[in-house]
């Protein structure tokens, strides 16, 4: 299979560096998957999860990411996301808070700013978890 | 000449002082690794997110976008202007906050309807004793940066942008150019410019690409925008935060430095002033001692 260059950089770090075959990304209208010579294109994706197989690999690998944009130019992908982890990195506990955090603050009076800012925290906190089930097998 | 105890109480004042720019030389030293190791993080970052809107900015097509600087049909004069400050909490830090609040005085003067937003306190604290208008103040924001601050900050600019109460979004921030020198850097976020890349000039074998937008070039402009607007003050968190820590590191060494070479120069200062009491003493000793042996032949 032939394959393309990959990079997925998030705020804190480069995630990922490497050729590929496929790369999956959460686009808001659904899961678009990507393959070598797409032509190209630019993306806005959203929070969700990342899926890819690094050429000559069988294994795919996954990243849960927040949200971002992606860039394919000459058979180039560029992925620029907030954030970015592996769903073994991913704390549960602190995922489970920050969501109750923001449902709470949900159930509150708020303004349109201040409701924006916590379904964008509850958003982020949901990927999350779902992301670390996915990964537990539940 | 000063006398030795007048010397002795201002060396031991400089001492003291030096203790304590010599304290916090090692605490800022300490914070500037961090910064530099999140700087290092952050870098590829916020130069791909800046990288990718100018691909964009130079391929879109012509679509009218609330995001771009045509579409506020306003007289120059008429336009309101807002300016996000990014100074440190604490001075002590060399020129690092005079810099920025020297920037933003110049940055005001040069439109009418200005709106500040200031992180950082003594950002806040300067415009407080100015009575100039702020119109919203991010607490302790600098001292830890985060994606979350940058998000908080960002909304609230959105917010203001969309609801038409600003037309234009400016940055003021200090980047490290090395561990030597840093710079005050002045960017305008929103709207996005158009003409600023059409200066460069493209070689005419380079095959213009098209990129294709998906699903809509709108759509794609809606979502990334406020993205790259949360990425950047985020990088230029990141950025001032290095720099302080950088600046105090510097201004709190030469402190030091120059406390060491001021006690130098007393303690020669100190010694000289004693030799001359011990010389004055000895020589009225051996004066009283000549005359009172003369007293005597006499009598």
């Amino acid at each position: 299979m032939s394959s393309f260059s990959l990079r997925i950089i998030a705020s804190d770090h480069v995630f990922y560096d490497g050729s590929c075959e496929i790369l999956t990304v959460p686009a808001h209208d659904g899961p678009v998957s990507i393959l070598a010579h797409h032509e190209a294109m630019m993306m806005a994706t959203q929070e969700g999860e990342v899926r890819f197989r690094p050429a000559g690999s069988t294994e795919w690998q996954e990243a849960v990411v927040g949200i971002g944009i992606v860039q394919v130019v000459n058979n180039r992908a560029l992925m620029v996301v907030d954030s970015a982890e592996r769903p073994e990195e991913i704390d549960v506990r602190r995922a489970q808070e920050a969501l109750e955090r923001a449902e709470e603050q949900m159930r509150q009076k708020q303004s349109l700013q201040e409701f924006k800012m916590s379904q964008a925290s509850m958003a982020r906190a949901l990927s999350r978890l779902k992301g670390s089930r996915h990964y537990q097998g539940l | 000449m000063a006398n030795a105890r007048e010397i002795l109480s201002r060396m031991n004042s400089v001492r003291d002082t030096r203790k304590i720019t010599n304290a916090m030389y090692l605490i800022s030293s300490n914070k500037l690794r961090k910064s530099k190791q999140m700087l290092e993080d952050t870098e590829p970052y916020f130069y791909t997110l800046q990288a990718v809107i100018q691909r964009i900015l130079r391929h879109i097509p012509d679509i009218q976008h609330p995001y771009f600087s045509d579409s506020r049909l306003k007289n120059e004069d008429e336009k309101s202007r807002a300016l996000v400050v990014i100074t440190g909490d604490k001075g002590l830090a060399g020129a690092y906050n005079h810099n920025v609040l020297k920037a933003a005085q110049d940055w005001m003067e040069r439109g009418a309807n200005h709106h500040l937003y200031v992180v950082g306190e003594l950002g806040r604290q300067y415009f407080a004793a100015k009575h100039m208008p702020v119109e919203e103040q991010f607490h302790y924001t600098v001292q830890n940066p985060t994606m979350h601050r940058a998000r908080r900050i960002s909304s609230v600019l959105m917010e203001d942008y969309e609801s038409g109460k600003i037309d234009e979004v400016w940055i003021l921030f200090t980047q490290m150019v090395n561990s030597l020198s840093e710079e005050v850097q002045l960017k305008q976020l929103l709207p996005l410019q158009r003409e600023s890349f059409q200066n460069v000039k493209i070689p005419v074998s380079m095959i213009q690409e098209e990129i294709q937008m998906v699903p809509t070039p709108q759509a794609v402009m809606d979502h990334i925008v406020p993205n790259y607007v949360t990425g950047f003050i985020y990088g230029a968190l990141v950025e001032s935060f290095c720099s302080e820590q950088n600046a105090r590191v510097m201004a709190m060494k030469s402190a030091s430095d120059n406390a060491s070479a001021l006690l130098d120069e007393l303690s020669v200062q100190y010694n000289r002033v004693r030799q001359a009491a011990i010389t004055q003493e000895i020589t009225e000793v051996v004066g009283g001692a000549k005359a009172q042996r003369k007293k005597e032949k006499i009598g």
